[in-house]
């Protein structure tokens, strides 16, 4: 597990036109973590990094992206025109004296997932904040302050291939237990017109969701790495007898809602829904039964009323309750035939960019990091991902390391899959062999060519 | 064929001891990996950095050896420190090496915005500048670096913001499209800003001659004490005809896979031709005691290079020696006398080279390098006694056929020769000897072609590609060259393909080896034809590559 908190150097935000004037330098800077430096280091960062800019600008028309030290990696990324995310990242490195000794460079992170942090951070800050152009200059500072520290704490890489590409993981359902849940949804949006239902967790995984892939993709993180872990720990401190007994319960707002109040701590989302043209503002409301997990959004204009909610409470309830139930059983059943199936020791990972449905081989046991895919093996796998053009439409690329490590990278339209195979003495064909029995294992009816 | 096709790009240990075509026990090479050299480079930090130390003198060890008491070489440095005092400080430095901020400032800026945004500078698909540690413009691939000085400002205060507020060094900066690569070699910085699809290290390889380039003309001795007499000197006056140089070296490192595979090239010869040649200057020189080396070459492709004992040259020495040889008319029509630094043999002083062409109908150019500095005249008699030699035996129709690229050698159309109609395109290099073959030699007329191309432009242009040249496969193979070296990454085998094409890209402990195949080729098929392929460059060896190392 790679400690990102210790090897991200510093994470600042800033806008060059919020002090253009000489000595206003402190007020372009919007954000700075860590605390620790004092004004001048501060200062002396954003210069560089507007210098930086500017340099670039010059000779390109894109936005810069990396700066490059010896040991430091900065990583830029413009959401907003103007506006500069930048996070530094220590890499390590070896001296002469270091490599003559032996001395490992230790694991490095790739640029490719900082990268996928800085946008992530900034889609989440924008669906719970909204855009920073549409913050005044007097509660930017605070609001990125409030947003950013915690947010910047809290997350951690497993170093694991799931943390290379971004995406959902989807529950496979038969069609009858699918049925159920679409009429659930169907029949909760008839009975109340105000609420509208978005997405349908089950566990960490989606089984459906109503927005569109982007605002998607940031509601399930939230999801997954920050609301339900919490969740998840409540409950099994609160036994799992209780937790069992209750029906369901509201989640979001933390409490639950009981009283008037607790109305007011709802949390509001900027994102655009099914009809709308551009985005707005809507409550967020999250129900969880037992594994299950359902998030409505209410526009804020609507007039909220305690007794909707405890209505509606009832409501899901019980029928969440043996919706959740089902899922589950059908899970278990799906479980037993996979791990018979997955006798197989070599990792693979699926991903669809049209869906962003990802799918992996079962994920390292933490009790065994012998089990852990070596971080050189990610960061090949990250390069394919990363320069996935040059396989065209479809293509095919198999890479072999010095350490007997075969990697191999299909693509086919805009469907991606990765087989990592270790093995002495093999040769090409009899790797592209095990790719083709893997791919049909575990992909079954997904078509790649070439075979 | 005794090994199967399985072993072939599987199990690499075996199957090296076999075959490792152009394999010799004694190399004429140098043949230290220039990007595990680089990537020392990479590593070192800054502290390790500034104390640039040049290593002890070949050349005087070579001069003591010899016992001669000649007087200790004097070089131009007699003539160019003159210089240095002359008066001429036009212009101010613009450097500022503390506030980078001030340095933004609006007149300065525009100025190099208006000039970077015209059309002799717009739209080139790499930039190449480099100017002293004071700021001080030397050299731009395109345009006038007098308009440049603000932007030689700008990276001056880059490169000592990050140095010295941070203690760290500039390594690159990336956008989608653009990379910008910084250097600090000595007194001088180099920057590359390239839309091309080379890596930064390929990049910093090309920054890397680029200076080798200029120290060749001075020496790092001169140049290093140039700059600490006078932090603000202008550079310019010392390196006239230098920057000439160091435009056809960045075409030519654009163009030739040599450099990318830290090789050289060598002129296919029947094996009698080239031992015939190789006598013929053994025999002429071997009296001539102070003469270290004696190369021939001929399109940028080595014929053959005599040695003094214990010393090798190292690929890149040779290359800047072909950029010398093919930039200049002069050599043509007359023998020339002229002070060479190789900058990895020994950076702090010059050799002294007789360069001359063998005959007016042969295109062959010897060079005869001599820690001499008044041996012109015996060695102008040595050549004229090697080219008799060589015309007696026919080793200038021999070097004629190659370079005309009869059609009946083999060499001349290597592809049509295997007869595997998959394979489009390859390139080999023999790792113990550092030479290298590719499918489709560079003939000297096409060179020539490509500077004339170039001089149109060097801008960016998408054009709809027909039919792959050369030049195409190798800009092709440069992705799998970075991602074979990578250091911290490496790959031993890249099997690719697309509907493009298919490309294998294979290094062993003997050889690497780069192959372009028809589009969605089947695996075992492609390991056939490399395993074929291996076969006929293992049977041509002795013609392709220089297989000894022979010596005065």
């Amino acid at each position: 597990m790679i400690d990102v908190k210790s090897r991200i150097s510093s994470f600042f935000i800033f806008n060059s036109n919020f002090g253009p004037k000489e000595g206003e330098e402190l007020k372009r800077i919007l954000f700075f973590h860590p605390s620790q430096p004092g004004p001048d280091a501060r200062k002396m960062q954003v210069g560089l990094c507007e210098a930086v800019v500017k340099f670039m600008s010059t000779f390109s028309s894109e936005p810069c992206e990396a700066l490059q030290t010896q040991t430091k990696r900065y990583i830029f990324y413009q959401p907003e025109k103007g506006y500069w995310m930048v996070l530094v990242v220590r890499i390590p490195y070896t001296t002469k004296a270091l490599s003559a000794i032996g001395e490992s460079k230790g694991e490095v992170i790739e640029p490719s997932v900082m990268h996928d942090l800085l946008v992530s951070s900034y889609k989440m800050f924008r669906m719970f904040r909204g855009p920073f152009k549409d913050i005044s200059c007097s509660e930017i500072y605070d609001t990125c302050e409030q947003f950013f520290t915690p947010y910047i704490s809290s997350r951690n890489l497993t170093n694991d291939i799931s943390d290379i590409i971004q995406g959902i993981n989807y529950l496979p359902l038969d069609k009858n237990s699918f049925f159920k849940v679409m009429c659930f949804i169907d029949l909760l949006e008839i009975n109340y017109p105000d609420f509208k239902c978005v997405s349908f967790v089950f566990n960490d995984q989606l089984i459906w969701n109503s927005l569109s892939k982007d605002d998607m993709l940031t509601l399930y993180q939230y999801l997954v790495q920050t609301l339900l872990p919490k969740e998840v720990e409540k409950e099994i401190q609160g036994g799992a007898v209780t937790a069992a007994q209750r029906l369901g319960r509201f989640i979001s707002p933390p409490e639950g809602i009981q009283i008037k109040e607790d109305l007011e701590r709802l949390a509001k989302l900027h994102l655009m829904r099914e009809d709308d043209s551009e985005t707005r503002e809507y409550y967020l409301i999250v129900y969880r039964t037992l594994s299950a997990t359902v998030c409505f959004t209410v526009d804020v204009n609507t007039n909220l009323q305690l007794e909707a909610f405890k209505s509606l409470d009832a409501f899901i309830g019980p029928q969440l309750s043996n919706i959740a139930s089902a899922i589950n059983e059908q899970c278990t059943i799906h479980a037993l035939q996979t791990a018979q199936l997955a006798t197989s020791e070599h990792k693979f990972m699926y991903f669809n960019r049209l869906n962003l449905a990802f799918k992996t081989s079962p994920p390292i046991n933490k009790l065994h990091p012998s089990m852990a895919i070596k971080p050189e093996v990610l960061s090949i796998i990250s390069e394919i991902h990363e320069g996935r053009k040059s396989l065209g439409n479809y293509g095919e690329v198999i890479i072999k390391t010095p350490d007997e490590y075969w990697i191999t990278g299909k693509s086919s339209n805009e469907r991606e899959f990765y087989v990592i195979i270790q093995e002495k003495n093999a040769n090409l064909k009899e790797i592209a062999d095990e790719v083709k029995r893997i791919c049909e294992a575990q992909m079954k009816g997904i078509f790649f060519y070439p075979m | 064929m005794a090994s199967t096709s399985q072993d072939t790009v599987s199990s690499k240990t075996q199957e090296n001891d076999d075959l490792e075509p152009g394999a010799c026990p004694e190399s004429i090479l140098n043949p230290a990996d220039t990007f595990e050299e680089f990537a020392s480079e990479m590593s070192s930090s800054l502290q390790e950095r500034n104390v640039l130390c040049t290593k002890s003198s070949t050349i005087s060890e070579i001069q003591s050896e010899i016992a001669e008491s000649i007087a200790e070489i004097k070089m131009r440095a007699t003539k160019s420190s003159d210089d240095l005092q002359s008066k001429d400080e036009s212009m101010s430095a613009s450097a500022s090496s503390s506030n980078l901020l001030e340095q933004d400032g609006d007149e300065t800026d525009d100025e190099k915005d208006n000039y970077l945004q015209s059309p002799e500078l717009v739209n080139k698909e790499k930039h190449v500048f480099i100017l002293s540690s004071a700021g001080k413009p030397i050299y731009s691939r395109y345009g006038n670096e007098d308009k440049l000085a603000g932007l030689c400002g700008v990276i001056q205060a880059l490169v000592s913001v990050v140095e010295e507020q941070n203690q760290d060094i500039l390594r690159s900066i990336t956008t989608k499209d653009c990379k910008a690569v910084f250097l600090v070699k000595g007194p001088l910085i180099l920057v590359a800003v390239s839309k091309s699809n080379e890596s930064e290290t390929q990049l910093v390889l090309q920054l890397t001659y680029a200076f080798n380039q200029i120290v060749s003309v001075l020496t790092l001795t001169q140049l290093n004490r140039i700059f600490e007499q006078r932090r603000n000197y202008d550079l310019r006056r010392l390196l006239s005809g230098a920057e000439r140089l160091i435009d056809h070296l960045l075409i030519f490192m654009e163009k030739d896979p040599a450099f990318l595979l830290g090789a050289v090239r060598c002129l296919p010869l029947p094996e009698k031709a080239r031992e015939n040649i190789t006598n013929a200057i053994t025999s002429t020189c071997n009296k001539i005691r102070d003469l270290v080396f004696a190369i021939m070459i001929a399109g940028n492709q080595l014929i053959t290079l005599v040695r003094m004992k214990k010393y090798t040259l190292h690929p890149s020495d040779i290359h800047l020696l072909f950029n010398l040889v093919r930039s200049s008319e002069s050599f043509k029509t007359a023998e020339s006398w002229t002070p060479i630094c190789l900058p990895k043999f020994d950076a702090t002083g010059f050799l002294h080279g007789h360069v001359s062409y063998i005959s007016e109908d042969c295109q062959a150019c010897l060079l005869l390098l001599t820690v001499q500095r008044d041996a012109f005249f015996p060695l102008s008699q040595a050549k004229h006694t090697i080219a008799d030699k060589m015309r007696r035996s026919n080793c200038l129709i021999a070097i004629n056929e190659a370079l005309n690229r009869n059609e009946n050698l083999p060499t001349t159309n290597p592809l049509k020769h295997i007869a595997i109609p998959e394979i489009r395109h390859f390139m080999y290099k023999c790792k113990s000897t550092a030479q290298l073959f590719t499918s489709d030699p560079i003939s000297l007329d096409r060179l020539q072609d490509y500077r004339l191309r170039h001089k149109e432009g060097g801008d960016i242009c998408v054009k709809k590609i027909e039919k792959l040249s050369d030049i195409d496969y190798v800009r092709n193979y440069r992705e799998f060259v970075s991602k074979i070296h990578c250091t911290s990454t490496p790959a031993k085998l890249i099997f690719r393909s697309n509907s493009n094409d298919t490309v294998l890209a294979w290094v062993t402990n003997g050889f690497e080896l780069y192959v372009t195949f028809d589009p969605l080729m089947e695996k075992d098929q492609a390991i056939k034809a490399v395993d074929r392929l291996l076969r006929w460059i293992k049977n041509e060896e002795q013609r392709i590559f220089i297989m000894n190392a022979p010596t005065f």
